[in-house]
């Protein structure tokens, strides 16, 4: 069974639309989460790694220090 | 993942995990050891974040490449067992989606190599997601018994791309290895393809055992093993690496000659058909794999004793 939370977090059209078992359900909210993760961290490395050009390109030309 | 993906119906969305298959994370790992190779052996300094990064971004490339081919092919995948359970054939991704993802990730791996490294290793890596996705997946691969030979064209191309983003232009050592690679493709393959070929002949791809035979293939298999032979030793005789890569080269690749050899000459039927359980075609291509790391990694050492 999926905690409330998670119920709460989910759009309505698609309970409604529905006839999942609530083990799909929960199954669904799962793959869901781990799609988010997954986008956050690909973000976050690519932020990083962005930053970390910036850093080095900005030492390489002395124009941080 | 994938067990768990399949147990549940399509409309549950795709696991993470499928998102990352599509990139084809085991081509993947290899590229990256060649890539990070080419970087390696090139003489000059690259910072080890940017290197760092310069390989992320070949790995990025290859998945990319490896996503829009599995969005193109997702018609003969689903006739193959060995591929039949791939996201899209599989239906817990869209295709459409697929293809999107592939290009976006393109753009971004050639971004940053450009950044990272330089445009020359920039514009390599954007023309071999272009020969992987476009010449060998979209036109060739579907066309002609040789789709094997020409695709390997685009699994060598990282050593290029790694020894490029370090000193900013191509010379004749990454164009060896280049070869090296290009020549070792067909007798890896087709050894491979010699005891899994008929997943291709249900896909209609024409691949060497299909449309010309097991004996051929055999042939063909020892032919490359022995162009290879000298190809892989020319960097040594060249005055381009030491003895370290020179003695390595030559040891392993008569060894491979002589196990395509015995691919050649194993027990067969009129059709080239082996009466051995193609014992000999496995041995080769699982040498083949060594071969290669082997290789390359005594072309790593030989330059950085």
């Amino acid at each position: 069974m999926m905690a409330k939370d998670d119920f709460d977090r989910m759009p309505r059209t698609e309970l409604r639309e529905s006839n999942w078992t609530p083990e799909e359900r929960a199954e669904f909210i799962r793959r869901r989460r781990g799609r988010n993760w997954l986008l956050l961290a690909a973000l976050g490395v690519f932020s990083m790694m962005i930053y970390g050009i910036a850093v080095v390109k900005l030492h390489e030309y002395g124009q941080m220090w | 993942m994938t067990t768990q993906a399949t147990t549940f119906t399509p409309h549950l969305g795709a696991d993470p995990g499928d998102w990352i298959a599509l990139l084809k994370p085991r081509v993947i790992s290899l590229v990256v050891f060649t890539g990070a190779i080419g970087l390696i052996i090139a003489p000059g300094h690259i910072n080890p974040m940017m290197a760092a990064i310069a390989i992320f971004a070949i790995a990025l490339g290859a998945g990319a490449a490896g996503a829009i081919n599995m969005w193109y092919d997702a018609d003969i995948d689903a006739l193959m067992r060995r591929t039949s359970d791939r996201p899209i054939p599989a239906g817990r991704i869209e295709a459409g989606g697929v293809l999107g993802y592939g290009i976006v990730l393109a753009i971004i791996s050639v971004l940053l190599m450009g950044m990272a490294g330089n445009l020359c290793a920039a514009g390599v890596l954007a023309f071999s997601i272009f020969y992987y996705a476009v010449i060998y997946t979209m036109w060739l691969k579907r066309r002609t018994p040789q789709n094997i030979v020409i695709g390997g064209g685009a699994g060598a191309f990282p050593a290029v791309i790694g020894w490029a983003a370090v000193t900013g232009h191509i010379s004749l050592l990454p164009m060896l290895l280049f070869a090296i690679v290009f020549f070792w493709t067909p007798p890896h393959f087709w050894s491979l393809s010699l005891y899994a070929a008929k997943d291709y002949e249900k896909a209609g791809i024409p691949m060497l055992p299909v449309v010309k035979g097991a004996k051929h293939t055999r042939l063909n298999v020892l032919v490359y093993a022995l162009l290879l032979l000298p190809i892989s030793i020319s960097p040594w005789v060249l005055g381009l690496t030491g003895r370290i890569y020179g003695i390595t080269a030559l040891v392993m690749s008569l060894a491979f000659a002589a196990l395509c050899w015995g691919v050649y000459a194993d027990r067969q039927d009129a059709a080239g058909v082996s009466l051995n359980n193609d014992k000999p075609a496995r041995t080769a291509f699982k040498f083949s794999l060594l071969y290669l790391f082997v290789l390359f990694a005594a072309c790593a050492v030989d330059r950085l004793v």
